[in-house]
């Protein structure tokens, strides 16, 4: 049995304890102060490490994990029809299906946890930007303070495994050079804990290697002769009053600490190219494929927290606003074969039973609705119409935040487990377990051994883990 | 007086008659003492409820009053000490409270809430005093008559603690530079004021540094953007939910707009200052607490008062006195509609009312419309008499130049300052001299607290603060950026800020002087279409100059070499093009040959212009304007720019004059004014988006307001110091820059200008053999690549000391 935490039935004001005694004086140095609180018990970890398996822009439930009634394509059939377009296979779970074209991820369903209850708020207008920022912070933006990113908090709370190795690190998402790019550089951020808990950003698999070696055009004698000049005339600086300085030495440690990840052996984790062919090829040749095969590496050798992401870029990918039908059965293909093999990789290592893998996304869609029934969103698919008049309308177009599939590997999660359900027509929404983002969070949190009560003095108030510590772990997930 | 005297003269008949004499100084103190204290007393105010005072306890909880004069037993507080209910009942946890006790505060309440007058169970958090306050000037000593040091001498002598030792006039220099303009000095800069043996002479470069106002104004540009939250990329620009103050916030710090004026023009604002109070417009919706008017409210209590309403905007604060009424009367000035007051995100069915957080000072009418709200509370907010406004910002400047606030953290205006006379003394100081923050800064850089050698920080520095002398800071992401290029001197020729700057105006450099040219005198003959006529001037360069650029065009269509080297061509003789010729340069000859084509149908005008200027190191101007002095020939060269054989035969070019040329004297003009800005000052990385490194340097994302960076190099800051990708390209060009310009120096003197440049001092003998042998002889462009990273990544670069 987990020690899962107590459904406190506590007030709120139980967590101010120690904050009221705290004088706004003490506030917002580095980055906050863990809140110590006795209606706060941490749980027992039954994981170690956490793999999120990012589906950017909004992987359609019925597409993939869902499979609901399927209509192939008719010219002229009408749009109202169209729930899914891929037809179900089964799965090696009795009662399990999935959509065709993720048929290895179907033999690894007798791993997985699924839930197809998620839900997300409804904002009144969909922006991916928006409800990234609230799955990957828990919090729905703006908010007044920076909120810290998921992996920021397991930075922040419970450091790295392995001390050279970045405890936060962020695969596949270029930050720059497309529409949005400044929306999510705010989430993708140690928000108030500061940088030191902010990602490692790993825009491209291949290249990964590059941020952990010599700058290009330098080999690794220069290098080190650089590092050793450095020291050198630190060494001789005659400013000898100021050598005690705490700074001074704080500035010194994570030069030292950089440099001892740039030299160590754990470096080589992040050299894709070191992997043996076939196990190369066993990850498919996409980025996401090797994003995968980068993450195991770097877990294997004592990463904390990694986000693998298809990259979210407006219009593409998991964006399906036309089209979808083509796009989606792309997708299939680019992610079917890294995640099963990743799952099956960390089996064979031992390594699944203490990692939690996650494979989510901001929302579903719908060839209908925008947002959920009745809410206010504008509808923002670009092919309209009441028929299919073209295989370009044949998909799911339109956002929808009313049941999302969530799926989970190892970590103490339960195996071969069906969570929650939508209904079979329209609207799809989750009619039965429904699961919100805190509780979401909670869970994930509550199997790294976090309480999702965990607060930190910011700005003299506190911030919790999952918004104002409500997030309760759903306790029938875990094995 | 007791408000029932009557009673507390018969304390005898309190047993037997109920809610009659209660004594409250011996059996209702002792009472709430024991179980509620722990709670509710001193700077504890639970569920916003505190019992220091009468006034306190009848003001209630965040539940709104506990209690209720003359009825005990409907009084909440009371409710609650006898409530069975675990979840409500108070105290939550400890003894309970007996039937006899209860039964006395029943009676006390009855009995209308007696009270000893000027009771207080503890003093209640501290309370900044809200007018200014001139303190009494202690005596100077030792000379040291600066207002600043006859406040800190006395301060420390009271706590028989040591004056700091005085700074030596290198460090000096170089903080004061990065604190005021934030550049280096430069090694002739130094040189200079080393020499300069004037008594005057710190004076005297504070003044020179506070008088220049470009580098001045693009240096506090970063510090106003944190606290003003703007940049020229982010959240929300793009879909107009945000708008830019970059153009108005320039020309504030360019002419030093009196912060009074400074902030009336940001609370109601005018042309191009609008953008701050609006906040950001996030599309859908969003809590209550993030609403635009309540972003107002925030961003007003914060950046021009220190005060966080963060918390008061969702319900009463539980860490300061702000109340959640306060916030929305704040947000209401702004709000153009009917404003709901939320609490925790839930409508309260109550309508805010415009109020602001000072009435003592003056109310906000709010029958008024939002423009005349906005200058009441502009008014009101740079009041004469409000002493948090100015005590706000000079603690800012001082918490920037020494490094911990008088009052620490910056924005938690609240707490009590460690020198309230040092605090209101600069505060005064500011109002009484037309609001100059310049004048503030002046008077921190010429204390000798300011020209002291900075605290040997501990690990504990941050806890129970004692003033030991100035702290050093770290450079900021623009500081570091901006020093990397004034080394190297690589800042990019464009920026990003869309604002004017400094000497823009066209200037008798921006004439246009150079002549059109062609072939023949087409007064009698016109060019033949499709004609194809070589252009040549060559000229002598002793040393390089520090920019090269140039205007041109041909009709129709031209191309252009330096050097043998391709730098332009163009087909569109109406879109004139500005190019950089720096690159292509050497020293000695240097050759341009531009080859122009004629167009149209048949005979016609043809002609080629071009206006270049080169700016050398000691301010002189070379330029490099077509004329009749230069040469053609029908050749045409090869496509390296390159006639081989030289065909001979070059005859003098004459001028021509067209008049449908006219017509692009304005974009002609206003590229040679790009250009001259482009060669003037170097762009600095304020102007600039943020970009990887910076971003990995700590400059914020400015979705929120930021008053203070961290101080602190992260290890994933330091690994993009190590092998990130901008720094290593911009060392690299800043190697292969440095020797060209350097070129037959010498490796030892090469050294020596690094360190005069870096760190304001001349190596010891041990550096400069270290870091010559690092740098080969003669020096080679990678031994100083890796020599400047070595240099450039030391706490003595990257610290401000």
């Amino acid at each position: 049995m987990n020690p899962l935490p107590l459904d406190s039935t506590q007030p709120r004001r139980d967590f101010l304890k120690k904050l009221a005694a705290a004088t706004t004086a003490a506030m917002m140095s580095r980055g906050g102060q863990l809140i110590a609180s006795e209606a706060v018990v941490q749980p027992k970890a039954t994981a170690d490490a956490v793999i999120i398996l990012w589906m950017a822009g909004g992987m359609a439930a019925p597409e993939t994990f869902d499979p609901k009634r399927y209509q192939p394509y008719e010219k002229g059939a009408p749009m109202a029809n169209v729930l899914s377009t891929f037809p179900a296979i089964d799965t090696n779970v009795d009662g399990i299906k999935i959509c065709q074209g993720l048929e290895r991820i179907a033999q690894v369903m007798d791993r997985a946890t699924l839930i197809r209850s998620c839900v997300q708020p409804d904002l009144g207008s969909i922006l991916h930007s928006r409800h990234q920022y609230h799955w990957h912070t828990g919090y729905v933006p703006p908010q007044t303070v920076a909120a810290p990113h998921l992996g920021a908090w397991m930075a922040k709370v419970l450091g790295p495994r392995n001390p050279v190795m970045p405890a936060f690190i962020n695969i596949g998402q270029r930050l720059e050079g497309h529409g949005e790019s400044e929306e999510l550089k705010a989430f993708t951020t140690g928000g108030f804990f500061g940088s030191e808990f902010g990602p490692m950003n790993l825009p491209v698999p291949d290249e990964a290697a590059q941020s952990v070696r010599p700058p290009k055009g330098m080999d690794a004698g220069r290098f080190e002769n650089r590092s050793a000049l450095f020291r050198k005339l630190l060494d001789q600086n005659p400013q000898r009053e100021i050598i005690s300085d705490f700074q001074r030495e704080s500035m010194l440690r994570s030069l030292e600490n950089a440099h001892r990840l740039l030299s160590s052996k754990e470096r080589a984790a992040f050299d894709i190219s070191l992997e043996a062919k076939e196990s190369q090829e066993a990850y498919g040749a996409g980025q996401f494929g090797q994003g995968c095969l980068l993450a195991r590496r770097l877990v294997e050798n004592g990463a904390r927290f990694v986000e693998v992401t298809t990259e979210y870029i407006p219009f593409v990918h998991w964006d399906t606003h036309a089209d979808g039908h083509a796009t989606v059965e792309r997708l299939h293909q680019e992610v079917d074969r890294p995640i099963a093999q990743l799952i099956r990789d960390l089996e064979s290592r031992g390594l699944l039973d203490r990692t939690l893998v996650v494979v989510a996304s901001e929302f579903s869609r719908d060839a209908m609705i925008e947002g959920v029934p009745n809410s206010t969103a504008g509808d923002q698919a670009t092919v309209k119409g009441d028929t299919l008049e073209s295989p370009k309308h044949y998909g799911l177009h339109r956002h929808f935040t009313g049941g999302t599939n969530v799926l989970m590997f190892g970590g103490g999660m339960k195996r071969g487990h069906l969570y929650g359900a939508t209904a079979e027509e329209r609207p799809l929404v989750a009619i039965k377990d429904p699961v919100s983002i805190p509780d979401l969070h909670a869970t994930i949190f509550t199997a790294m051994g976090i309480s999702p009560k965990t607060a930190f003095d910011i700005e003299g108030r506190p911030f919790y883990a999952t918004i104002d510590g409500t997030g309760r772990a759903v306790r029938d997930l875990f094995a | 007086m007791p408000r029932f005297p009557l009673l507390f003269l018969l304390p005898c008949l309190a047993a037997v008659l109920p809610a009659a004499a209660v004594d409250f100084s011996h059996e209702v103190v002792p009472i709430l003492k024991t179980h509620c204290a722990e709670c509710h007393m001193g700077d504890k105010k639970k569920g916003g409820f505190s019992m220091n005072t009468r006034e306190d306890l009848m003001e209630g909880s965040e539940n709104g009053k506990v209690l209720i004069e003359g009825k005990g037993a409907e009084s909440l507080l009371i409710q609650l000490i006898t409530s069975a209910d675990p979840d409500e009942q108070m105290p939550p946890k400890g003894a309970r409270l007996t039937a006899a006790e209860v039964q006395t505060l029943t009676a006390w309440v009855d009995a209308g809430v007696p009270w000893t007058a000027g009771f207080a169970f503890k003093k209640g958090a501290y309370e900044p005093p809200l007018k200014p306050r001139r303190p009494v000037l202690p005596a100077a000593t030792a000379g040291r008559e600066n207002p600043v040091d006859r406040i800190l001498d006395a301060h420390l002598a009271k706590q028989s603690r040591p004056v700091p030792a005085p700074l030596s006039d290198n460090a000096f220099f170089r903080r004061v530079h990065l604190d005021l303009v934030g550049l280096l000095p430069s090694p002739e800069q130094l040189t200079a004021f080393l020499a300069d043996s004037s008594p005057g002479k710190r004076q005297q470069a504070i003044a020179l540094l506070l008088n220049t106002p470009q580098p001045y104004a693009e240096h506090w540009l970063t510090f106003w953007n944190d606290l003003l939250r703007n940049d020229y990329a982010g959240t929300g620009y793009i879909d107009g939910g945000r708008q830019q103050i970059s153009a108005w916030l320039y020309q504030a710090l360019l002419e030093n707009k009196p912060y009074d004026q400074f902030v009336r023009e940001l609370v109601a604002p005018v042309e191009g200052s609008a953008g701050f109070g609006k906040g950001i417009k996030w599309r859908g919706q969003v809590s209550a607490g993030q609403l635009v008017p309540v972003q107002f409210a925030q961003s007003m209590g914060q950046t021009f008062l220190g005060i966080n309403l963060k918390c008061a905007s969702c319900h009463d604060s539980f860490i300061d006195r702000w109340k959640l009424d306060e916030a929305y009367g704040l947000a209401a000035v702004f709000s153009a509609e009917p404003l709901e007051i939320h609490r925790c995100d839930k409508p309260t069915g109550r309508q805010a009312r415009a109020a602001w957080l000072f009435p003592e000072l003056g109310e906000i009418d709010a029958s008024q419309p939002p423009a005349e709200r906005l200058k009441q509370l502009a008014a009101l907010m740079t009041h004469p008499e409000n002493g948090r406004f100015t005590r706000t910002i000079v603690n800012r400047l001082w918490h920037r130049l020494m490094g911990h606030g008088i009052v620490h953290p910056v924005d938690a205006m609240q707490s009590e300052p460690w020198s309230s006379d040092l605090l209101d003394f600069l505060a005064t100081d500011l109002a009484d001299h037309q609001y100059d923050l310049k004048r503030t800064l002046a008077l921190i850089c010429s204390s000798k607290a300011y020209q002291s050698v900075s605290e040997v920080l501990k690990e504990d520095a941050d806890r129970n603060y004692t003033y030991a002398g100035p702290r050093s800071k770290r450079l900021t992401a623009e500081q570091f950026t901006d020093a990397i290029w004034q080394i190297t001197g690589t800042a990019p020729r464009k920026f990003d800020a869309p604002v004017k700057r400094a000497g823009a105006a066209p200037g008798p450099e921006q004439a246009l002087t150079a002549k059109w040219i062609w072939s023949g005198d087409q007064k009698t003959k016109a060019a033949a279409s499709g004609e194809t006529v070589s252009f040549r001037t060559r000229f002598h360069l002793a040393a390089l100059p520090q920019t090269a650029s140039a205007v041109l065009t041909c009709d129709n269509a031209f191309t252009l070499w330096l050097n043998q080297k391709e730098i332009a061509r163009s087909d569109q003789w109406e879109k004139p093009v500005a190019v950089d010729l720096l690159d292509a340069l050497r020293t000695g000859e240097n050759e341009i040959v531009i080859v122009g084509t004629n167009g149209g149908q048949g005979p016609n005008l043809a002609g080629l212009w071009m206006q270049g200027q080169l700016r050398f190191a000691d301010g002189s101007l070379n330029s490099l304007n077509s004329d009749p002095s230069w040469l053609w020939n029908s050749a045409v060269p090869n496509p390296n720019g390159l006639f081989t054989p030289d065909p001979g035969d070059w005859k003098p070019a004459v001028e021509v004059n067209g008049a449908a040329w006219q017509r692009i004297n304005d974009s002609l003009q206003g590229l040679l004014m790009e250009n001259a800005n482009g060669g003037g000052p170097m762009v600095r990385a304020s102007l600039m988006k943020s970009d990887f490194l910076m971003r990995a340097l700590g400059r914020p994302n400015r979705e929120q307001i930021v008053s203070m960076r961290p101080n602190d190099l992260t290890t994933l800051e330091a690994m993009d110091l190590n092998n990130g990708q901008i720094l290593t390209t911009r060392l690299e060009a800043g190697a292969r820059a440095i020797l060209q310009k350097q070129a037959g120096a010498g490796s030892a003197a090469l050294v020596s200008w690094l360190y005069a440049f870096a760190y304001s001092r001349t190596p010891s003998p041990a550096e400069l053999a270290l870091a010559t042998e690092a740098l080969g002889s003669p020096p080679t462009s990678a031994g100083l690549q890796d020599l400047l990273w070595a240099l450039l990544v030391q706490p003595e670069f990257q610290m401000v000391r």
